[in-house]
């Protein structure tokens, strides 16, 4: 058995994601949003080696904390006036396909306020902790966000200490421990 | 001598975080690629033609 790839030739680098950034760091000069911070798999790789992923999770913190309903209306209406396109759950910018996604737990919240800023070709964005990653995932609990956990933990990517505080404080501690037992060996 | 994987991964990990994104975008043009076009299993030698449908 083989497998057969039709079009072998269609890696560019298209330098995509440095234009995205810039066009959420914009939204974030005009008000729309507070702050944001990158999780997910893209999250991940600012620690890890690359993985394979077809968007960028962003969390945002909005500007209008007072309102009753939670909504991205003005995230979306912003970004379609400057040429994203809406496509499902996600917008299309510069190529990517970016899921806004509001914290939905005093974790999210947590992480996104404590995200730490990063360099990206001369374009100033945010990216979770690790240990605050590694959280997520673990409540998150897919099989791909196990697979995630155990790669941080493989490469001692994160401070076991602060993992387990975080773990403790968001009530992860007993999932933490059904993980250890099943993936890390400790009662294999 | 080839890398070995551990090699690998730590050369990958220590990467800047441009770096790691140009991979990523090729990454994902790759899987774009593959859906796109239909990734094809097909017969090995030997055997009945196993032919299938697309993954």
């Amino acid at each position: 058995m083989f497998y057969e790839l039709c079009r072998p030739g269609s890696f560019v680098d298209n330098g995509f994601v440095k234009r995205t950034l810039q066009m959420i760091n914009e939204m974030q000069g005009a008000g729309v949003i507070s702050h944001y911070a990158i999780g997910g798999a893209v999250g991940a790789t600012f620690y890890l080696e690359p993985a394979a992923t077809l968007d960028v999770d962003v969390f945002v913190l909005l500007s209008d904390r007072g309102a009753v309903l939670v909504s991205l209306t003005p995230i979306y209406e912003y970004l379609k006036a400057r040429g994203g396109i809406e496509d499902r759950e996600h917008i299309i910018l510069g190529d990517w396909p970016v899921q806004f996604l509001v914290p939905g737990s005093e974790l999210e919240r947590e992480a996104v306020a404590a995200s730490i800023p990063v360099d990206v070709e001369g374009v100033r964005t945010w990216v979770m902790l690790p240990e605050h990653l590694v959280a997520i995932a673990l409540s998150t609990g897919r099989a791909k966000d196990h697979i995630r956990v155990l790669q941080f933990i493989k490469e001692k990517a994160v401070n076991e200490q602060m993992l387990r505080a975080i773990l403790q404080k968001h009530g992860l501690l007993a999932k933490w421990e059904q993980f250890e037992w099943r993936y890390l060996g400790e009662g294999t | 001598m080839r890398k070995g994987k551990e090699e690998m991964r730590r050369e990958l990990a220590s990467l800047s975080f441009a770096d790691k994104i140009r991979i990523l975008e090729k990454l994902r043009d790759r899987d774009r690629a593959i859906a796109a076009c239909g990734l094809r299993r097909t017969a090995s030698n030997n055997g009945p033609d196993r032919r299938t449908d697309d993954l």
